[in-house]
């Protein structure tokens, strides 16, 4: 009796000891986002923003950032047999919502906006005993400029087709909105960023160690007083396409575009020294290794429309960034030129890319000059960019002659840093067989990019919806 | 949970108060013989009906018990193997002789009902198959799997490759999940064991999947391999969900159960086998002969040196795989009990089979020890333990991207070339390939020693607390370990051809796989034997923990000789880990009644998995089944039973459950951002209902047995991959969702045809067939992920509506180019074209016994299927095929948009061949010097024939190892064999 007690007893233990073993196993493999809801330290903060600044920087290392939309403005050619991506369905065709060339400018972005999203939900945990409250402010107002360029990036190339705004439930699929929305919140965006910035105070430094193309290049971001510098050009930018904006124009905006610029110039116009045209922030790209990551742009398949060399002014000293190359034939295309940096080699996959540099400011504020009527301050700003490329002033006083002007500067000056020539002929309604010879037969002048495929399965979707305002 | 708790204290209050009453009564001796022979009986159980007295026979059979009372008894008498048979003694009679008929198509074996509980197969209301110990070892196999081909309806057992050391997958009832395990559990006497198959680094020289690590497509062995089939007493093979549902999130794809060797009472005796043996390649392709240099540069080679060769042709195929391996099995066991109570089993296997090739290789050394003890009449301690070690060297075969598999090179360059070593000891440079790489070469100077520690240990403690005639009470623990340490090498040298073109010249792979697997468990059992019924109930817990543990360092840039990874110039460096743990609460109750006609059982599983999104909830898996033996039977019947089951068992998740954090670096700095993959927190097991209905019909006094089943398998939840909008960040989710429906049917039919003096001979005819259908899917259709190379060869697509194992190819062209010779890329129809999954498969499995002489073969049938034979594709595209006409016309049909490459992949295959013979007792005595009991010998052969219209080296290949889907990839593999043995076996 006394045994069975003993016996019944050891069973309901070794019962009571199985509903007691832990069930939870902490995954062991990689940590979780699980590991973001605690209190934020500075090795976190490090580790998230590396990670979100790694993400930005491979989202823009892609073929649809700086290549595709070369391609679209009739710059660049890529020409190999992986076609129809290069070729196909960018000159000869609309490209495809599920391919290589019509997906791209998307998903990369919004990856990096959720790492962003992480970080700003995170900085609410960020301990004083960790965090100066200007650090906090510092690292938001950072971070929320960095979304700002990500949306941008997203708009820059789906205009009519719209954007999403990303909003920090991870299961929120937002309704597609339209160009103008977007970049209203876009605006707001720097401007919130700039709010955090100033709270921080001027000198304060961000706490974590930011890449080199964030402190090599003239100016040190990491310090707040600069970071407001690229808040502001970044805003002043946005703003002069607010209000340029081809299919709903807000010409209020030049002169609020014209100011932010000259805020983040730091001189009026014709007064930026040619010495500072360099200064900015940039990617730094880091090939081989494990880390392994060429610039894109440095890729032997990739040479420039013969018309780039034709049209270089006799004395133009940028002429240099172009070079022969042998034969690139296909598809009915053929050039014997392309870019210095796209000649692939170890030196060039290193070649840092600018994320906006302070000669991009001053053809800006050219831009929204002539379009505010301001055509002297407009001449001043261009002629300081051309004469420092040995080239005689120029003049201009309409429009027009204005729009040309700085289209031929910001051509080769920003050659191959981004979309800048695609956004510009687009928004001065010059992409279209008026002002460009078509490459192809069938040349349809692509002016944004469809919505991903993936994007419109998840939504049920087959075309692009109507973009709401 | 309470509820269950308290319930269990319930029948232990029931238990103490029971009492036991004992009387004198008589003593009843007598023998137990075998019915025809006369041969005496050992072990046999003799008890005397309606008490819980009882006996086991000695070694003449003989017996002695003791009855309660003087009055008329009934003697019941069981032995495993025989049918059971009661016999009455009249009041005061002391002696009864009993003879046992041979069980021989298995109308009485114990079948599983849960983790403790058995039934007879009179009464089972599933169809569980029972295989037993002579039939699995019939033929000698490599390992267990080949042992169970042909041999259970509704199992498709299929061989990845010819290459030595297994990779085998087995398929019960077709397919039930896309994404989640899709292989049947192991469970090693109440042990679950595990079934991995883990990579052993090839890739990293033969880029199949690029990259600097092992891959799928690494040639890799499922881990059960390593079991030794002879010390296997039954394997139980519960097919589905309404026989497996107690093993909850595990049991969806059925539990093949394992019940090793136990001592047992009587004479030890020492049982020794001795195998010796020899293989050989079973098919080749055909590789075209050149006759003249003209033929040799048409078909776009260099012919230097053409005239010079002495022979043109070269059989590369037997020049490298012409090896015929000595290989050899030993054998010995010992089996016995003591008087003390302790019984034991003890074994030891040392076994070794070449590879076609001299330099592959196969070994494997065991040794086990099962050992019982009883301490007084409750208390029952058992400890099983198996040590293995085997040595795998496989070579390279397979998919290959850097030029290295022989068939590949055999492809490649024009069969007058003699790439064999040369008498000065060097290997001739390919002079056609890029690489210059040798096949010979490859195969001398490559190493991939796979060496494989393996222990694995049960043990279980056993109380009877009441043992009477009317009522028991036991409680059982059991709980073990299965544990393994895989240490893998590659190792390919700098002078290897192949290697020079690399920036890093030499390559090795080191991976070392750490895994163990640990169950636990308790059971109550209570049956209650009443005048109208008797009732049995179970109820327990179980635990399941593994620990995963992989890590592979890969060298690039070695000096020859150099065996050490961390002499490379360049070091690649990955690990994954993973814990799981399970645990369970069950309770069953079955309820025999109408004079043991109807059986009713109703059982519940309650499992909760750390995998779950919430690893705190417990999911239930029910099960309800009864079987009715008909009392009025047909002419000629003995038996005849209708049975119905259904039951619920889970699949759980392997991943998906986390979002993680994914690691990227700028300028040196790690950082963390969510990876695109989103987390689902609701993630939950895959659940698979089966309900399956049958009959089981004895006829003409047990000559023949008839049995049919038809079962109908849903699956739900399915863990599949949704892509998510993009915008949000992420790009996909793993989601539970969807439907696959499987219908299936399986027959067999055994039968004693001849049974006249000497001779014997028993049939046993076998059929399935099963279709799986996709019946609901919320994503769009896609590409299961198990690997395939595109739809212009083939690969299995899932898409609702569509058969789960349906084949999806290029076939068809809209409108042809205007030379009418190829098909535009968009005019191409892609189609699915066919069922890659065979329409039934049937076995065929004869023996035929006349006297000391026994023959005995086993028939394996597949009608249907599809392959998609790659290895075509390497000599047609190449122009080394020997049938040129054929090749041209394949070729000229492919760039049509004609699916080629996809063939029919049926086949007849003599799996199994044995003629044995039994020494007399005379001679064996006369041999052995006089300690021998018994000796046999035995001619047998596995694969000896096979019946096709594949083209390629065999149709049952799959370039990706054991996975659910898309199985049929066949990328120029290891070429199969067939395998001859001679055996000895004694006991003493």
């Amino acid at each position: 009796m006394k045994r069975y007690s003993t016996i019944a007893l050891a069973v309901a233990v070794a019962a009571t000891a199985a509903c007691k073993d832990n069930a939870v196993v902490n995954p062991i493999d990689a940590p979780t986002v699980g590991a973001l809801s605690g209190a934020l330290t500075r090795v976190t903060l490090q580790q998230l923003a590396t990670g979100a600044l790694a993400q930005d920087r491979g989202s823009a290392n892609a073929f649809a950032y700086a290549i595709e939309t070369g391609i679209l403005a009739r710059d660049v050619y890529r020409i190999d047999a992986s076609e129809p991506r290069f070729v196909q369905e960018t000159l000869g065709g609309n490209p495809d919502p599920g391919s290589f060339s019509g997906s791209g400018a998307w998903q990369g972005y919004y990856t990096a906006m959720r790492a962003e999203n992480n970080l700003i939900l995170a900085l609410a945990n960020a301990p004083a005993s960790q965090f100066t409250a200007a650090e906090v402010n510092a690292t938001r107002g950072f971070i929320r400029t960095m979304k700002a360029i990500e949306l941008w990036r997203v708009i820059e190339v789906h205009d009519t087709v719209g954007a999403t705004i990303q909003t920090d439930d991870v299961d929120a699929v937002t309704p597609v909105r339209c160009k103008t929305a977007v970049l209203a919140y876009i605006a707001a965006l720097l401007d919130s960023a700039n709010t955090d910035l100033a709270a921080a105070g001027g000198t304060t430094v961000v706490p974590f160690k930011m890449p080199s193309g964030f402190t090599a290049f003239g100016r040190d971001y990491s310090k707040v007083s600069n970071l407001i510098l690229f808040n502001r050009g970044w805003k002043g930018k946005v703003d002069y396409y607010r209000a340029l904006d081809r299919t709903s124009p807000t010409p209020a905006l030049f002169a609020t575009a014209i100011t932010e610029l000259t805020t983040a110039l730091g001189a009026g116009p014709g007064a930026v020294p040619s010495s500072q045209f360099n200064t900015g922030a940039y990617y730094v790209f880091v090939p081989g290794g494990s880390e392994n990551t060429p610039n894109t742009i440095s890729d032997s398949k990739i040479g420039l429309n013969p018309l780039v060399q034709d049209s270089v002014q006799a004395g133009d000293t940028r002429a240099s960034k172009i070079v022969p190359r042998t034969a690139l034939a296909g598809f009915g295309l053929s050039t014997t030129i392309t870019y210095v940096f796209a000649v692939a080699s170890t030196a060039n996959q290193s070649h840092p890319l600018a994320i906006l540099r302070d000669e991009e400011l001053v053809l800006l504020r050219a831009q929204a000059e002539i379009e505010a009527g301001q055509f002297a301050n407009a001449v001043l700003d261009v002629n300081s960019v051309r004469t420092s490329y040995g080239l005689t002033a120029t003049a201009f006083a309409t429009q027009a002659a204005g729009r040309n002007a700085v289209l031929y500067e910001k051509r080769y000056s920003l050659l191959f840093e981004g979309p800048q020539r695609f956004d510009d002929l687009r928004e001065y309604k010059m992409l279209n067989a008026t002002f460009h010879r078509p490459e192809t037969s069938t040349d349809p002048f692509n002016a944004a990019l469809p919505l991903p495929r993936a994007e419109l399965n998840a939504r049920a979707l087959t075309t692009n919806p109507a973009c709401t305002s | 949970m309470t509820r269950i708790r308290s319930s269990v204290f319930s029948l232990l209050l029931l238990a103490l108060f029971s009492a036991s009453a004992f009387a004198q009564g008589r003593r009843i001796s007598g023998r137990v013989t075998v019915e025809g022979s006369g041969e005496p009986l050992a072990n046999a159980s003799v008890s005397v009906v309606g008490t819980a007295l009882g006996t086991y026979t000695d070694d003449q059979g003989r017996f002695s018990v003791t009855t309660p009372d003087n009055g008329p008894a009934t003697l019941r008498v069981r032995r495993i193997g025989y049918i059971q048979k009661s016999v009455a003694v009249p009041a005061g009679a002391t002696e009864s002789n009993i003879g046992l008929a041979r069980d021989i198509l298995q109308l009485e074996t114990q079948v599983v009902t849960g983790t403790a509980t058995t039934v007879s197969s009179v009464n089972a209301a599933n169809a569980v198959t029972v295989i037993n110990s002579e039939k699995l070892n019939k033929v000698p196999a490599q390992t267990i799997d080949y042992a169970l081909q042909g041999k259970i309806p509704g199992a498709l057992v299929t061989q990845n490759s010819g290459a030595p050391g297994g990779g085998v997958q087995i398929q019960l009832r077709g397919i039930s999940t896309i994404n989640a395990s899709f292989q049947p559990i192991y469970v090693i006497d109440g042990v679950i064991v595990d079934n991995s198959q883990i990579a052993n680094g090839i890739n990293a020289i033969t880029a199949a999947a690029g990259g600097n690590f092992g891959s799928t497509q690494d040639v890799r062995v499922n881990r059960t391999a390593d079991l030794n089939p002879n010390d296997i007493e039954t394997i139980q093979i519960l097919k589905g969900p309404s026989a497996s549902s107690i093993y909850g999130s595990r049991g969806t794809n059925g539990v093949i159960i394992i019940t090793t060797k136990q001592g047992q009472a009587g004479q030890t005796t020492l049982d020794f086998t001795q195998r010796f043996g020899s293989a050989a390649i079973s098919n080749k392709i055909g590789i075209r002969c050149f006759s003249s240099g003209a033929e040799v540069d048409a078909a776009g080679f260099d012919s230097t040196g053409f005239g010079a060769a002495t022979n043109k042709c070269h059989d590369y195929q037997q020049e490298l795989y012409g090896e015929h391996p000595f290989n050899y099995q030993t054998i010995a066991s010992l089996r016995g009990a003591t008087p003390g109570g302790t019984n034991f089993y003890l074994s030891g296997l040392v076994q070794h089979d070449g590879g076609l090739v001299h330099n592959d290789n196969y070994n494997k050394q065991s040794i086990r020890a099962n050992v019982g003890q009883k301490f007084g009449g409750r208390l029952t301690a058992r400890v099983n333990s198996e040590l293995i070690h085997s040595l795998t060297e496989r070579g390279i075969s397979g998919n290959d991207n850097t030029g290295i598999n022989p068939y590949t090179l055999f492809s490649e360059q024009p069969s007058f070339l003699d790439l064999r070593r040369q008498a000065d000891g060097t290997f001739p440079v390919g002079p056609i390939v890029a690489n210059t790489s040798n096949p010979f070469q490859n195969a001398e100077l490559i190493k991939t020693p796979e060496d494989v520690f393996r222990m694995l240990g049960s043990g279980s403690l056993a109380y009877d607390f009441i043992s009477t005639d009317r009522q028991k009470l036991d409680f059982t623990l059991n709980g073990g370990v299965d544990s393994y340490s895989d240490h893998a090498k590659v190792i390919s040298p700098a002078t290897a051809y192949v290697e020079q073109v690399n920036a890093n010249p030499g390559t090795i792979v080191v991976g070392d796989a750490n895994i163990v697997n640990a169950t636990l468990g308790g059971i109550l059992r209570h049956q209650l034997v009443a005048n109208a019924f008797s009732a049995t109930t179970s109820a327990g817990f179980g635990q399941v923990r593994r620990n995963t543990d992989v890590i592979e360092n890969t060298g690039r840039g070695i000096f020859p000789g150099v065996t050490n990874v961390s002499s490379a110039t360049q070091i690649f460096t990955t690990e994954s880990q993973d814990i799981v743990k399970s645990s369970s609460l069950f309770g069953q109750e079955e309820f025999l009644t109408l004079s043991e006609r109807l059986l009713l059982t109703a059982g519940v599983t309650a499992e909760r998995t750390s995998n779950n999104g919430d690893p705190k909830k417990y999911y239930a898996y029910p099960k309800f089944s009864a079987s009715y033996r008909l009392p009025f039977l047909p002419p000629k019947t003995d038996e005849l039973k209708l049975r119905l089951a259904y039951g619920r068992a889970g699949n759980q998740p392997l991943s998906g459950k986390y979002t993680f954090l994914t690691n990227l670096i700028e300028e040196g700095v790690t950082g963390f951002r969510a990876s695109t993959a989103k987390g689902f927190p609701g993630i939950k097991p895959e659940t698979t209902s089966e309900i399956e209905g049958g009959l089981d019909w004895t006829l003409f006094t047990g000559r023949a047995r008839f049995s049919a089943t038809q079962f109908r398998k849903q699956t739900d939840n399915l863990l599949l991959t949704a892509s998510i909008a993009p915008s949000t960040g992420f790009t996909s989710q793993t989601i539970n969702g969807g439907q696959l429906v499987t219908h299936g049917t399986e027959l067999e039919l055994g039968m004693t045809p001849i049974r006249m003096g000497q001779l014997e001979w028993i049939s046993n005819t076998t059929y399935s067939s099963n279709k799986g259908k996709v019946t609901q899917l919320p994503v769009p259709g896609f590409i299961p992920a198990s690997g395939s190379f595109g739809s212009r060869f083939g690969n299995a697509f899932i898409k609702q509506g569509q058969l789960i194992t349906v084949l999806q190819a290029i076939n068809g062209c809209t409108a042809l180019n205007a030379a009418g010779t190829a098909c535009p890329s968009a005019n191409r129809v892609l189609t699915f074209v066919g069922n890659s999954a065979p329409d039934y498969e049937m076995g065929f499995s004869n023996d035929l016994n006349f006297g000391s002489f026994h023959f005995s073969s086993l028939v394996d049938w597949r009608k249907g299927g599809l392959g998609v034979n790659l290895t075509n594709d390497y000599f047609v595209g190449a122009g080394t095929l020997a049938d040129t006409a054929r090749a041209t016309k394949m070729l000229s049909d492919f760039a049509k948009g004609i699916d080629v490459w996809v063939e029919n992949s049926g086949f007849v295959k003599i799996r199994e061949l044995t003629l044995g013979y039994d020494l007399p007792a005379g001679l064996a005595t006369r041999l052995f010097q006089g300690r021998v009991q018994s000796a046999r010998v035995e001619l047998s052969g596995r694969n000896l024939k096979t019946w096709t219209k594949y083209t390629g080296l065999d149709p049952e290949v799959s370039n990706f190892g054991n996975q659910p889907l898309g199985r049929f990839q066949d990328v120029t593999p290891y070429p199969p064999s067939r395998l001859w043995y001679f055996t000895i076996n004694t006991t003493f």
